[in-house]
């Protein structure tokens, strides 16, 4: 195949970009990296620091992503200060005269070709600079060197100039520093004016200066030889290396930005930017107001989320914050997670929650101000960042240890910063702050316990004695109820389960309903928004195990000048939460008396459709002359609903408002209060919060609540608390739907959208609810007006009334929603499966057909219009086409063995895949049956949960499928109870039975996408084998993502749709997260292509595919492989009873109940039979488009045309979107590659050669090498020849040995196994022990080194994540989530982070130090031993799961100590001996922490019985 | 949330009792005892509360049956008759007399292996409660709307119909020959499954609610449709059918060979308390005869178990096909059998001997056929396999056909199908007569009492929007 050129390339791309303009959003665009800075400590400019720079940058280029051609690179660049001599000498020897003072540098990208551009570009740089009193010395083209980059990025470079400025207005430095910035922001400006948007000022100072290009790291000196001149000397440099999701490079957007670079994502963002235009009418500050209006927007678009958190960093800091103080108002610590947090750091992070919303990610930064440079993490430390001081006065921070080489004698000092830390230098003093240093430093600046006094706290207000008013009762609360859609399944299945367990209900089986716009019935607003959801590029967080983190504190009232430091930024009404039960909402409207302003939203119905026009609009003009009256409250309630009044529904309303507060610059003078009577369900809350509202109150909802009271269906318990209940579940779901996108803070949540439209129009959406992504338009104001007004005239005409009995949920047939299995349906496919009937699965198939639209490809169909028909002989085979058809992840877990086993002997059978789905498999099923049946399912699913993920079990697949988010509940994670934990799933899943077993929302080895990445890395090493696939949910951008996932070099990439199945799931989130697969299929397709990467990676899409029909619509929209989940449990009997929660499935498909299971009658015969019929209806299909292979209709949308618009009350339904075509360039529309896309091999290529003697002959072997960072996963590939050869237990324990020196990279000893052992004598980074099936890892310092060990970091991050059996000793203190989800490894450590232990279900640790916060959430199984001399552990123990005791038995104390020997012996660790030593004198100061549901497994009681009696 | 429902892992299907055999063979009172409060609750706790339940589905009135279960097993009984009694207008009566087990607990999903759920005798449960406690009130329309429906046949959807276009407001004028309400409820079911107070107290409740009921009252002879279709906005037929099905064979003449709708009123007349002549005759009485009941619907059950009440001396019945191919209820030949009735399967009557009356018939084995299209099996008569059964009271339950309305009513314009059951537009209900509906049994043919209730409620609603329309159109003439 010919290559494309890159010139091609670029204009393709811009074809490209505009035909899909509906589809791809430059904004969806994800970056993540290896970030880090070197500064000096002794304040001087120096020479090794840029060095030390450009050699770090030379040891993080994994993580970043290379382009096919090898060169061109996603970004790298580093800032440091500017070599005056330099520039100095530049100046004169351009024959100008040197004046005094510093020279300012800016580092200027030019549009390149265009030079009549070009010259308009330095026209307005010098026009600005002059316009401003500064001088000019003169342009510098900056010397570069275009060999060493790609043809991509050389197509798309930038002419790179730097202009030199002189002072000519003798302003001090730090006016010069504010001027520049002023000039640059005006430069921006006028380029924009200009019409060119090429131009761009990496940097424009007189302190520091930014070289970033789009080569790879390696080649920053190599491209830009200035760096190699040894006067550039500086006191830091920070650096960058960004991995992209997109292949298109572009140059501005390599870091590091001005003021920082950043490694991770804002998951706040959209609510940031929403704030932040908020808070710009408000802005003054007195050294900039001259010129404010020069530098809004303060947010620029087109900026990456690390651009515009530099945008808003740079204005404070402008403003006149240092550096350190700027990251604690952006990023603030979290105030709930520690709780042995001084209170004076606590006053100061208050009074910043109280200026601004937090812009959280998973970030790690570093920044400087010029004066300052800092380097720290938010709140939920999700990016490493270790650092190391050395005797040469040097500070090396970066995402990585060990990425400048450095002497271990030199070594004073090896660090982490954790969550929410910082830790800086001051250059001026100069002097080296950590983390709590910098804290009391700014903590001591004001008086921050006085202010934030002034922070009126008014829940004990709003908490009144008084009762739950009750307004509505019988019939008027019906009418009131019906008018608003609501029914009787609202109120038994999600409020009344609310109320009783104070939780969201549960349901099963994923959604099969319309999605809104296609429903005939009536669907409130909130159906037709879509919950965001966070994956690959940024992890989402644990709501339940990591609560410290989260909150859902309300400021209500005037927002003041972000820019101000004093205590009138405080003048503030706190409330806990935004939910208000109606006492507490009517205690907090008295409490606001004149300062509130009423807006009724309701309109008369005799006005008819035209009546919510007007009302919204004047609601808009009542709710702003309330403010601008002075109002700082605005109460938006439809409580004048009646017979004659229409309730608006207020999700519009309150977008109204919000969208018109905000156009008029009025939002932050004010809250919005809502009352809604359609709020019932936690979703409802979450989209009223999404679109502005301040606080809810769901008065309708607590009325029903009452009506139930009253009729006592609720026991004993009080009406107030069951209100209270209810408002706790509310609470709870509002934290989880935040934390599936990883916002912790609602403050950040509110107002952000956070969603994706799906079915409204674009009018609508763009009027009410601006920048929120709504792609195939849908119904407006009117068709919204008729459906209402319909609603409200059947409940206030009907004589009797009666609500609803529903059908949302569950089918029913009396005004229920369709589904898309009914009864029909099942029959007829059960009984041609059964029969091996063709016919009677063509009725199956045509019913489905005929049957009301559920989904999107409903209202699509073939285009046949000058197809020839070809006869059916002369397309593929049914056996061809079988092979593209998969049996998704389905766990063993929710299947009964019976049926998982069934469906991977089928799907083996006819040489197709099954998905194991997560929690592990028998290894007996690994082996052929007598009969030849094979058991094993050739996709080997590695989820979040780990579960029973070992080498042995990655060796058994033909693909290892890495399950990022599942349809049913993105972002969110699992839990199986442990009453479901029988005999089998805890055997293979390495636990006990009876224990509960959680899998965390996030993978704690994929942050980001280099995370991803490495993980895709580490997986082709242990199966040299086996292909990757990554499965995500449909979602808008998935397309970058998908992108991302790509050139992480995953093979397949799995899209499912919102509607796919599941055994247990929060119903709000079966229902309204995820998008359907049409459009996350199309979308991934589609920039696939225009990123050049879809012929390397296949497509596979799953959720609710029914027929050939689907396949092949599928086909057109650019899959090439096809899961068939329901309908293959419906094969097997299943009969849609979706009670899978509940481990009562009548037909033995999806319980593990052995009297159940007894009652399976599903056969692999079945199975066939429904994949074969699936085939042959594609063919039949192909035959009549004349195609002869699946493989020519993938991506052929132009066979596919919109045959229906829905209905008639829409303003439009476009598909439009979906069909477009991207220009592939001269590749193909669907994978090309052969096998699978490999990674560069490690160390172990070298450690196998040299270990022939061992593998040809089991002979014992010690190796030994030098390691670096960039060696990553050592050990792993040698593990995966080891299963093959010798399996898990073959061998003994360290027959092959390996020493290594130096810093090992992420993922030492992933998945190693017994026989192996490692030893590292350095340090080791991330991952250590990932999956570790069974070796020995050593990780201790080298006999030279002066570190006391206990107090150095040694191993990253998630260490032993997922581990199922072998050791780990390590001599250092290991960093955040330390034996996360380990289920069998025994490890001793001598200190370690936040959340160790997080999820552990097995093993036994041993940490010699202080833990960090959070430790032990959700820990269900193993033990953990604590030295805690300082007495801090109760305070930082999540003691939800958990006992813990001093050791009380001779038997755990000889546990203890033998690991401790053991530790000694193998480490050689001072600290640990010594501990040895004066055991009696440490021992009482030991915590043995055991899991509740744990203890009765263990072998000898927890406190001796002799000792139990004495302590009695 | 402790889980309340879902309780067939545990627990086991339970009917309500059923009386002892011995006891229920000497009286017409009904079989099946009522569930205590408790067992019903525990019995709707059952409910898997499935995602598609199969019972709604295959239930005529698409009743909410998982939702009223769930309510039960929560005690909440009140709300559990209004949801049953929401689409469903005499659910107490469809709890006893519906083939269930061809209907709803048939699709239970735990009906293999597991006991359906006993939604029969729940539903029965709920609503007997509901009389009880004074929870099932009479219709008091919110406005009167000034129009009145004429609807002819006081049958179950007759009744329907009545009821819900009396709650629309509309004046209802129920018409029919008999001097009872109920039609086959009340004449054709024999008391051991529907006692004929459950009947009567409907008829009570719909007097109270206003319908006007206009008893012994003929069509085509006590007045006309024409007279009818002045007097009303709309008229609606539910006659049903009642005329027999025939025997064919020699000695079909005879004495002592009744049709069963003959049999069964007048054993439910005397149960009235009606003084029946040709019963005290004997010639409808069984008692100490030996009966031989032909056919093997829902019919033919009622004749056997009243004959085996009446006293007969033996009680036998002839059908063609066998007991997987009847079209009646499994339960109904269970509880015949168990009170001593013998079946005589694959046997077809050819010839009654006798002088006047009869004293034997002589009937043929037959075999089953291979499925036809309908999956239904064909029936031959074997070779030689002639055999005679004594029998002194033949009752020929073979089934209805209509009766000729047209002729009848003199109405020619009133179209029929080639069946003879009146021709509607199956969308609108509406006959070939502007203004006239049908429902229930004239329509379908003999069926199912749900079924006749569900025509009712749907003729009713389209009565309703016809009358709508009908008003628009008036007013926008004016």
């Amino acid at each position: 195949m010919r290559e494309e050129s890159a010139l091609e390339f670029v204009s393709s791309w811009q074809r490209n970009t505009q035909a899909l303009a509906e589809t791809y959003d430059p904004a969806q665009e994800h970056d993540a990296c290896g970030v880090g800075m070197i500064v000096a400590l002794d304040g001087k400019p120096r020479r090794d620091v840029v060095q030390a720079g450009i050699d770090a940058l030379k040891a993080v280029w994994h993580r970043g992503a290379v382009d096919a051609d090898g060169k061109t690179g996603d970004g790298a660049g580093i800032h440091i200060e500017i070599p005056q001599d330099f520039f100095a000498e530049v100046v004169e020897r351009g024959g100008d005269k040197l004046r005094s003072g510093p020279i300012g540098v800016g580092m200027v990208f030019l549009p390149k070709t265009d030079l009549s551009a070009q010259e308009r570009c330095r026209q307005i740089v010098e026009t600005e600079i002059l316009a401003f009193g500064y001088a000019i010395y003169g342009w510098r083209q900056v010397p570069i060197n275009v060999d060493c980059i790609g043809e991509k990025a050389n197509a798309t470079r930038p002419e790179i100039e730097q202009i030199m400025i002189w002072n000519a207005r003798g302003t001090d430095e730090a006016t010069f520093e504010r001027d520049l910035y002023v000039i640059r922001r005006r430069i921006e400006k006028q380029a924009l004016v200009a019409g060119i948007p090429e131009l761009y000022l990496c940097s424009l100072s007189a302190r520091s200066i930014i070289y970033k290009g789009m080569f790879l790291a390696e080649h920053l000196t190599e491209f830009y030889p200035d760096l190699l001149d040894p006067r550039f000397v500086s006191r830091f440099a920070i650096y960058h290396q960004r991995y992209s999701t997109n292949t298109f490079p572009t140059w501005r957007l390599a870091q590091p930005f001005r003021m920082l670079a950043h490694n991770g994502e804002i998951n706040t963002l959209t609510g940031n930017i929403n704030w932040m235009k908020s808070h710009e009418t408000r802005l003054s500050s007195p050294l900039l107001d001259p010129y404010l209006e020069d530098i809004k927007p303060v947010v620029q678009t087109g900026g990456s989320d690390t651009a515009i958190l530099d945008n808003v960093f740079e204005l404070l800091v402008r403003a006149g914050r240092d550096a350190p103080m700027a990251k604690a108002l952006m990023i603030p610590a979290s105030i709930g997670q520690d709780a042995t947090m001084p209170k004076a750091h606590r006053d100061m992070f208050l009074y910043c929650n109280a200026v601004m919303e937090p812009w959280d990610g998973p970030a790690a930064i570093v920044a400087t101000d010029g004066r300052w440079v800092i380097a720290g993490l938010d709140r939920n430390g999700l990016r490493p960042m270790r650092y190391t001081i050395t005797r040469q006065q040097m500070l090396i921070v970066g995402s990585e240890t060990g990425m400048v080489k450095l002497d271990e004698q030199d070594i004073v000092e090896k660090g982490r910063v954790g969550p929410g830390q910082t830790i800086g230098v001051d250059l001026a003093k100069p002097q080296f702050y950590r983390d709590s240093e910098l804290k009391d430093l700014l903590a001591s600046r004001y008086d921050y316990g006085n202010w934030i006094k002034r922070v009126q706290v008014i829940d004990h207000i709003v908490k009144t004695d008084a009762q739950e008013p009750v307004r509505y009762e019988g019939e008027a609360l019906r009418r009131r109820q019906a008018a608003l859609g609501i029914t009787l399944e609202d109120l038994e299945l999600i409020l009344h389960p609310m109320v009783e367990d104070a939780n969201e209900p549960v349901g099963s089986m994923g959604d099969d309903t319309p999605v809104a716009v296609l429903s005939e019935r009536y669907r409130g607003l909130h159906h037709y928004f879509r919950q965001a959801f966070s994956q690959v590029t940024n992890p989402p967080i644990d709501s339940l195990r990591e609560t410290r983190v989260m909150s859902l504190k309300t400021r209500l009232g005037n927002l003041g000048n972000i820019l101000d430091e004093d205590a009138s930024q405080c003048d503030l009404l706190q409330l806990e939460s935004p939910v208000l039960s109606t006492a507490e909402f009517d205690a907090m409207r008295a409490y606001m008396g004149s300062s509130a302003c009423v807006v009724d939203c309701t309109f008369p119905v005799e006005e008819g459709e035209g009546g919510l026009r007007a009302a919204l609009l004047r609601i808009q003009r009542e709710a702003e002359e309330g403010v601008r009256a002075g109002c700082t409250h605005v109460i938006l309630t439809d409580e004048e609903m009646s017979a004659e009044r229409v309730a608006i529904p207020m999700i519009l309303a309150t977008g109204a408002v919000h969208t018109h507060l905000v156009r008029q610059s009025l939002r932050t003078f004010t809250s919005l209060n809502v009352r809604s009577a359609e709020c019932l369900d936690v979703h409802y809350f979450a989209v009223l919060i999404g679109v502005g509202a301040t606080t809810v109150n769901a008065y309708l909802t607590q009325e029903a609540i009452a009506d139930r009271h009253r009729r006592g269906l609720f026991g004993q318990i009080t009406l107030k608390e069951a209100v209270q209940r209810y408002k706790k579940a509310v609470d709870k779901g509002l934290l989880k739907i935040m934390s599936k996108m990883g916002i912790a803070v609602i403050s950040s949540y509110r107002g952000g959208y956070n969603f994706e439209v799906i079915g409204l129009s674009r009018a609508l959406v763009a009027e009410f609810f601006p920048g929120m992504p709504s792609r195939i338009s849908g119904i407006g104001l009117s068709g919204i007006a008729k459906k209402v007004l319909a609603l409200h005239r059947d409940a206030w005409q009907q004589d009797v009334i009666r609500l609803p009995v529903g059908g949302f949920y569950k089918l029913r047939r009396h005004g229920g929603e369709a589904h898309g299995f009914d009864a029909q349906l099942i029959h007829l496919l059960q009984t041609a499966v059964a029969t091996d009937s063709y016919s009677m699965y063509r009725r199956y198939a045509d019913a489905v057909r005929r049957g009301p639209p559920i989904s999107l490809r409903d209202l699509l169909d073939f285009r046949t219009e000058g197809r020839k028909p070809i006869s059916i002989d002369e397309v593929e085979s049914i056996t061809e086409i079988r092979k593209r058809l998969v049996a998704p992840g389905i766990s063993l877990g929710a299947l009964s063995p019976e049926a998982h086993e069934t469906l991977s002997i089928a799907m083996n059978r006819i040489g197709a895949r099954s998905d194991s789905g997560e929690g592990g498999e028998d290894p007996a099923r690994y082996q052929p049956r007598p009969n030849g049946d094979n058991a094993s399912s050739a996709i080997k699913q590695i989820a979040s949960g780990r579960f029973g993920v070992t080498a042995e079990y990655l060796n058994n697949c033909r693909e290892i499928e890495i399950k990022i988010a599942q349809g049913a509940k993105p972002g969110e994670g699992g839990q199986l109870p442990g009453i479901k934990v029988s005999e089998l799933i805890a055997r293979l899943r390495y636990a006990q039975p009876g224990i509960t077993l959680i899998s965390p929302p996030p993978h704690h080895d994929i942050y980001s996408i280099e995370d991803l990445a490495q993980l895709i890395y580490d997986l082709k090493q242990i199966n040299p084998t086996a292909t990757v696939c990554v499965k995500l949910v449909a979602r808008s951008g998935i397309g970058t993502i998908a992108a991302g996932v790509a050139k992480a070099k995953a093979d397949v990439i799995l899209i499912s749709g919102h509607s796919g199945g599941t055994g247990a799931s929060p119903q709000s989130s079966i229902k309204y997260a995820g998008l359907p697969w049409e459009m996350g299929l199309s979308e991934a397709h589609q920039v696939l292509m225009l990123n050049r990467l879809r012929h390397r990676v296949r497509l596979r899409t799953d959720g609710g595919i029914k027929t050939g029909r689907d396949v092949v619509i599928a086909a057109m929209l650019g899959a090439e492989e096809f899961g068939i989940g329901t309908a293959s449990l419906i094969a097997m009997g299943c009969i849609m009873v979706r009670q899978c929660h509940s481990n009562t499935c009548p037909v033995g498909v999806c319980t593990q109940d052995e009297k159940l299971r007894a009652k399976f009658t599903g056969t692999p015969e079945k199975v066939i039979n429904l994949f074969s019929f699936i085939a042959e209806d594609v063919r039949s299909i192909l035959a009549s488009l004349g195609v002869r292979s699946l493989a020519e209709v993938i991506g052929r949308t132009d066979l596919l045309h919109q045959v229906s618009r829905g209905s008639e009350m829409l303003d439009d339904l476009d598909l439009n979107p979906l069909l477009v075509q991207a220009d592939p360039g001269p590749y193909a529309r669907y994978c090309t590659i052969e096998g699978r896309n490999e990674v560069p091999e490690t160390l172990d290529a070298q450690m196998i050669a040299d270990a022939a003697a061992f593998f040809e002959r089991g002979e014992k072997m010690q190796l030994q090498y030098s390691i670096r960072n960039t060696h990553r996963a050592i050990g792993t590939k040698v593990s995966s020849k080891i299963v093959r050869r010798f399996g898990m237990k073959g061998l003994e324990p360290g027959q092959l040995t390996v020493r290594l020196r130096g810093s090992a990279g992420q993922s030492l000893g992933a998945f190693a196994v017994q026989g192996l052992k490692l030893e590292v004598i350095g340090d080791a980074n991330d991952y250590v022990g990932k999956g570790l099936s069974g070796a020995t890892i050593v990780v201790r310092l080298p006999p030279s080194s002066h570190l006391r060990s206990q107090e150095n970091t040694i191993i990253g991050n998630t260490v032993l994540y997922g581990a199922t059996s072998g050791y780990l000793f390590a001599a250092g203190q290991a960093g955040e989530r330390f034996a996360v989800r380990n289920s069998g490894a025994i490890a001793v450590v001598e200190g370690c982070g936040c959340n160790g232990c997080e999820y552990m279900t097995g093993g036994t640790v041993v940490i010699l130090g202080p833990v960090g916060d959070n430790f032990g959430a959700g820990f269900t199984g193993g033990m953990a031993f604590v030295y805690d001399p300082e007495n801090l552990f109760e305070k930082r123990v999540n003691p939800a799961t958990l006992l813990w005791q001093r050791i009380a038995s001779p038997y755990w104390e000889r546990v203890l100590r033998e690991l401790i020997e053991q530790h000694v012996a193998e480490t050689n660790s001072r600290y640990a001996a010594m501990l040895l030593h004066d055991f009696p004198l440490v021992l009482p100061h030991f915590w043995q922490v055991v899991p509740k549901e744990f203890v009765r497994y263990l072998p000898q009681p927890l406190t001796a019985p002799e000792l139990q009696a004495e302590l009695a | 949330m402790p889980e309340r429902m879902l309780q067939f892992v545990h627990l086991p299907q339970q009917m309500p009792e059923k009386r002892d055999v011995l006891r229920r063979r000497t009286d017409f009172d009904e079989i099946y005892r009522r569930f205590e409060p408790d067992e019903a609750a525990r019995q709707a706790s059952r409910c898997s509360q499935c995602g598609v339940p199969f019972c709604l589905i295959h239930c005529p009135l698409h009743n909410n049956i998982p939702d009223w279960l769930k309510l039960a097993a929560e005690g909440r009984l009140e709300d559990a008759y209004e949801i049953s009694s929401a689409t469903n207008n005499f659910p107490e009566i469809c709890g006893r007399i519906c083939p269930q087990d061809r209907l709803c607990e048939g699709h239970c999903v735990l009906e293999t292996g597991h006991g359906a759920v006993t939604i029969g005798a729940v539903e029965r449960f709920i609503t007997d409660t509901a009389f009880e406690r004074g929870w099932v009130k009479p219709i008091r329309p919110h406005r009167e709307l000034g129009l009145s429906v004429g609807i002819v046949g006081a049958g179950p959807a007759g009744l329907a119909a009545a009821e819900e276009l009396r709650r629309h407001g509309y004046a209802v004028d129920v018409y029919d020959r008999y001097d009872r309400v109920g039609g086959l409820l009340i004449y054709g079911i024999p008391n051991f499954k529907l006692e004929k107070e459950v009947v009567l107290r409907r008829w009570r409740l719909l007097e109270e609610s206003g319908v006007r009921f206009h008893l012994n009252t003929t069509l085509g002879k006590d007045i006309s449709l024409r007279a009818l279709r002045q007097r009303h906005a709309a008229v609606l037929i539910a006659t049903g059918v009642y005329k027999p099905r025939e025997l064919g064979g020699p000695g079909v003449g005879l004495g002592g060979i009744v049709p069963a709708l003959d049999y069964l009123v007048a054993s439910n007349r005397k149960g009235l308390g009606d003084s029946v002549p040709a019963f005290e005759n004997g010639l409808l009485n069984a008692a100490g005869k030996q009966v031989v009941v032909i056919g093997g619907g829902d019919t033919a059950m009622d004749c056997v178990r009243t004959a085996v009440r009446q006293g007969a001396a033996s009680v036998k019945c002839l059908y063609r096909r066998d007991r997987a191919n009847m079209p009646g209820s499994m339960r109904e030949v269970k509880n015949a059998e168990e009170e001593g009735v013998e079946f005589v399967w694959l046997a077809a009557p050819e010839a009654f001997f006798g002088e006047t009356s009869v004293h034997a018939v002589r009937a043929v084995r037959m075999r089953l056929g291979m499925p036809d299209a309908s999956g239904r099996q064909s029936v031959h008569p074997e070779e030689g396999g002639h055999f005679v059964v004594p029998a002194d009271l033949v009752i020929k339950a073979l089934g209805f056909d209509p009766e000729p309305l047209p002729m009848l009513w003199n109405e020619p314009q009133l179209e029929v199908t080639r069946h003879g059951m009146l021709k509607i537009n199956h969308r609108t209900f509406m006959t070939s007569l502007p203004g006239v509906f049908a429902a229930g049994d004239i329509v379908r043919g003999a069926s199912l009492v749900v079924w006749a209730i569900r025509d009712g409620r749907d003729a009713a609603a389209q009565i309703h929007s016809y009358i709508q329309q009908n008003a628009q159109l008036a007013e926008a003439a004016d």
